[in-house]
């Protein structure tokens, strides 16, 4: 069981940075309660690699607007994850490469609704 | 029950499903994938077709159940599934409605995801493959089809050339040269600020194949 305070300050210890990182998500605070310390530990390692440029982000080039950015100045960096036969997304969005701004936590049903926002989703998939 | 396509389907298989779907509480549901084609499988893929928005659930531990809405039924993933499929009803059926943008949208992502993913692609292809192989021969591959040609890659390596070889000569043939250059071009222009990630660097160079003699 992670305590979702001690969580969030080990990502932002991670990430250290100035701006404040939005943490995000339907019940994110109980699925946090959820992990194992293992599984935690993986996604802290998850966040170092995105932090050294090792892991891959998904760019959309596309003038849209998302919230007071426009999609093409973010990257997307995704996690999947299960806990039982729940699967679970983690989609940490990154700003102009530069400062992270959102880390979203949730069940499918969170990550479709956040992919649509960000245009990774469209209806005729 | 209605049997889309039993060609490739384990006979005993049909009745377990049929029963399945008899204790799902809804009037359009299906079954597809590994539990009706393989002896050993994982899950039991029960798709949906609803408005509710109340959960749905099977006594049986294996089924996993995806919801379709009624507006993706115009989708290549819905006419992938219910190609070949199990149902308790007449499915309903809705033209193809996919255009390249779509087919675009689907490497861009896709390339990121088995870059990150490795050798651990199988899940993660599904739409690239389904696309490519619609784009290249037009053809819809039911959930059998779609995981022999995803067996038949040995690594995401060859995924990767499959994207290069195949992805170039199904845009160039499909859209506009006018348009074509217009808009990798800026794709392009976007992807050069990020080519320090290999993802991106797959990308841009994938642009200069396209618009090569485009």
């Amino acid at each position: 069981m992670v305590n979702p305070d001690e969580f969030k300050g080990k990502i932002k210890e991670i990430v250290s940075q100035q701006y404040n990182i939005e943490f995000l998500g339907n019940n994110f605070d109980q699925v946090v309660n959820f992990l194992t310390d293992i599984k935690a530990k993986k996604i802290y390692q998850w966040i170092s690699k995105v932090i050294e440029r090792e892991a891959q982000p998904i760019f959309i080039g596309s003038k849209k607007p998302y919230k007071e950015w426009s999609l093409n100045q973010l990257l997307v960096f995704r996690y999947p994850f299960s806990i039982g036969k729940t699967e679970y997304r983690i989609l940490f969005v990154k700003f102009k490469d530069s400062i992270y701004i959102e880390f979203h936590l949730g069940d499918h049903k969170y990550y479709d609704k956040v992919r649509k926002d960000l245009d990774l989703k469209k209806n005729s998939y | 029950m209605i049997i889309y396509n039993p060609e490739k389907m384990i006979k005993e298989r049909i009745q377990e499903a049929n029963d399945l779907l008899s204790q799902v509480k809804a009037k359009y549901c299906f079954i597809t994938g590994s539990f009706i084609y393989k002896e050993k499988y994982k899950d039991i893929d029960i798709f949906i077709i609803t408005r509710s928005k109340k959960k749905i659930t099977t006594a049986d531990k294996k089924a996993k159940i995806t919801i379709i809405d009624f507006n993706d039924l115009h989708s290549l993933f819905y006419h992938s599934v219910s190609k070949s499929c199990i149902s308790k009803n007449i499915l309903p059926k809705k033209p193809l409605k996919i255009t390249i943008s779509d087919y675009w949208n689907v490497i861009n992502e896709a390339v990121p995801v088995l870059l990150n993913q490795k050798n651990k692609y199988h899940k993660d292809i599904r739409f690239l493959i389904l696309y490519t192989e619609y784009f290249k021969t037009n053809n819809i591959l039911d959930t059998y089809q779609l995981n022999k040609k995803i067996e038949e890659f040995k690594n995401y390596k060859e995924i990767l050339k499959y994207i290069k070889e195949q992805a170039p000569e199904i845009i160039k043939g499909k859209i506009k040269k006018s348009y074509l250059k217009k808009f990798f071009y800026t794709q392009a222009g976007f992807y050069k600020d990020l080519i320090g990630y290999n993802a991106q660097r797959f990308l841009y160079n994938l642009t200069h194949l396209i618009t090569q003699n485009g």
